[in-house]
């Protein structure tokens, strides 16, 4: 039997009289890669907040590995390897490339490896030992994000969330990232959670989508089954028409 | 290559060479009494520009490399200065030992503000070290006995003598100053090559991502501003034995705290090298003001020229004297 990764029990968010999530409940096997779609506003990045522990849940709880995070603070889960980007890409702006990924290594690397081969392996990993030295200001968005991935993972992940790593990006680049991505889970076994609007591009990678829709779960299955399934037809992708073909 | 976003990049650590020719400067400093035309006015000047150099530094780490605008770090170096002072004058211990005494309280009480104020984001800890500096003054005006009210406290003057750190020229201070604002420079160099001084750093940029990358972060900004307090602490013994007097005003006052953290501010905030420009820059500006104000008969001329520099600084050279330089090799 695998074990599970992440389970999201019965969680609530509200901001004031505005209800961003009502009762989520969801979980994610160990070394999945699972999509989690829905329109703006639909409360994906807030989920992010309380998964990664920047923000409690009003309701419900956390989690991780079959070990209660809920309470957790948000640095501690990451240095368990619960790891996260975030939607507008957020660098360390007056550090390198080298120093963001340091940073994260230093504080979550177990005790006994090598601190430089491990920012060494990141950095090549994702293709950014030319730029090593740069400030973040000086790089293109997909290098920008590719910073942040490497930053999320560096030291210990086992849990990947990805908010909207993917928009944004040219098709090429779009599609050079999810390889990337793809090779995290394969090579180092993490378990993915990727909010994504590229529907066609995150098709192809994840084994399972949880569709979120008005701060709740409409639907959960495999890319073919959500693509057909009438609600989320209806309620998601009735304006886009099959843009997950 | 494509360039995201604009401006010019940003200074983290100095130049590699930086060392090297700083420490000709300082050789430079140190054989400075054997030199002919110089006199005991002009040594006691650069005493002062490395007094202020060294709580520059000090300030520097919590501020500069922390991101933690500290408004009130006088307090650190009034409860340096005033715990030495009392203690030597009411209980004769000699200022080698009162030092640690000062060093000691001073952490004690950043350790209490910071646990009380850094787990809130925004301008709560800043509000606090200027409540502070307040409290103290009023403290300090409170317990006349100790601290000689409003009036301040003097060092009872015993003459040249190690054991007490007093000396009637300047000439000691100099080498006790250049030694403080070298093991500052180096020691500020590690901090910002080291993992510690890069969770710093982080903190600094973004507290958010600091979190999510593992970085913790009330911890980090605690310890920061403990050691910068230390540190202040420390360079107040230079501060007291060399002006032999505190008051409540030159510990806790406006016109000190911007003292404190002009030589970052001009020099190059975050930097190594900064403070170090920085002091040497607002010490000479002011000992030119003062004696061109003294000249024409205007009081406190200085605190008009720094608003001036800081104003020049903010809007030209937000990186500092060493950032321009810096901009300046890169070009
Ligand atoms: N910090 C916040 N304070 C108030 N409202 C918020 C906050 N964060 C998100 N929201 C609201 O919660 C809802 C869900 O937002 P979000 O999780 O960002 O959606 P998504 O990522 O799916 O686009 C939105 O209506 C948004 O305005
Ligand atoms: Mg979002």
């Amino acid at each position: 039997m695998t074990s599970l990764a992440l389970e999201v029990v019965g969680v609530g968010r509200r901001f004031g009289g505005l209800v961003a999530l009502r009762d989520v409940t969801f979980s994610v096997a160990e070394g999945e890669i699972v999509g989690l779609i829905g329109p703006n506003g639909a409360g994906k990045s807030t989920l992010f907040e309380i998964i990664s522990g920047n923000m409690p849940p009003s309701h419900g709880a956390i989690r991780y590995f079959g070990a209660d995070v809920t309470g957790k603070a948000a640095y501690l889960r990451r240095r368990d390897g619960l790891c996260r980007t975030f939607q507008k890409v957020r660098l360390f702006e007056t550090m390198t490339v080298e120093q963001n990924v340091r940073v994260a290594a230093s504080q979550c690397l177990p005790s006994g490896r090598s601190l430089a081969s491990e920012v060494d392996d990141m950095l090549q990993q994702f293709h950014l030992g030319d730029l090593r030295h740069r400030k973040p200001s000086e790089l293109t968005l997909a290098d920008r994000k590719r910073v942040e991935i490497a930053r999320a993972v560096a030291g210990a992940c086992r849990l990947l969330m990805l908010d909207e790593s993917l928009s944004g990006l040219t098709h090429d680049e779009a599609h050079r990232l999810v390889s990337e991505i793809i090779l995290l889970n394969k090579s180092r076994g993490i378990t993915v959670v990727i909010v994504e609007h590229v529907l066609s591009v995150l098709a192809a990678m994840v084994q399972r989508l949880v569709v979120l829709h008005n701060a709740t779960i409409v639907a959960m299955g495999t890319p073919t089954e959500i693509a057909n399934n009438p609600l989320v037809i209806e309620a998601y992708l009735g304006s886009q028409g099959g843009a997950l073909t | 290559m494509t360039v995201n976003g604009a401006g010019r990049p940003r200074s983290t650590v100095g130049v590699s060479g930086e060392p090297l020719w700083l420490l000709g400067v300082l050789a430079a400093v140190a054989i400075l009494p054997a030199l002919p035309f110089i006199n005991n006015f002009i040594i006691a000047a650069v005493v002062r520009a490395l007094i202020f150099i060294a709580l520059g530094q000090a300030w520097n780490v919590v501020a500069g490399i922390g991101g933690l605008l500290s408004l009130g770090h006088g307090v650190f170096l009034g409860i340096g200065c005033y715990t030495m002072g009392i203690l030597f004058n009411h209980f004769g211990l000699p200022p080698w030992f009162g030092v640690f005494a000062g060093v000691a309280l001073a952490c004690v009480v950043a350790a209490a503000m910071g646990a009380l104020t850094l787990r809130v984001r925004g301008v709560f800890f800043a509000l606090a070290t200027v409540s502070v500096s307040l409290a103290l003054v009023q403290l300090s005006r409170h317990f006349v006995d100790l601290t000689g009210g409003a009036d301040g406290l003097s060092l009872k003057f015993i003459g040249n003598s190690l054991w007490v750190g007093q000396s009637r020229t300047p000439t000691p201070f100099l080498y006790a100053g250049l030694a403080v604002v070298v093991l500052y420079y180096f020691a500020t160099r590690m901090i910002l090559a080291s993992s510690f001084g890069l969770t710093m750093m982080a903190v600094r940029d973004d507290e958010t991502a600091a979190a999510a990358a593992g970085v913790a972060v009330f911890r980090t900004k605690l310890f920061g501003l403990v050691l910068s307090a230390g540190m202040t602490a420390f360079a107040a013994a230079l501060y007291m034995q060399f002006y032999m007097a505190i008051d409540p005003e030159a510990a806790f006052g406006l016109s000190q705290a911007i003292q404190l953290q002009l030589p970052s501010l001009l020099g190059g905030i975050g930097t190594a090298i900064g403070p170090v420009i920085g002091g040497a820059i607002m010490i000479f500006m002011s000992e030119v003001t003062n004696w061109g104000s003294t000249k024409i008969g205007v009081e406190g001329g200085d605190i008009l020229v720094y608003g001036i520099l800081l104003l020049v600084v903010v809007l030209r050279a937000p990186q500092g004297v060493a950032g321009l330089f810096k901009s300046a090799i890169v070009r």
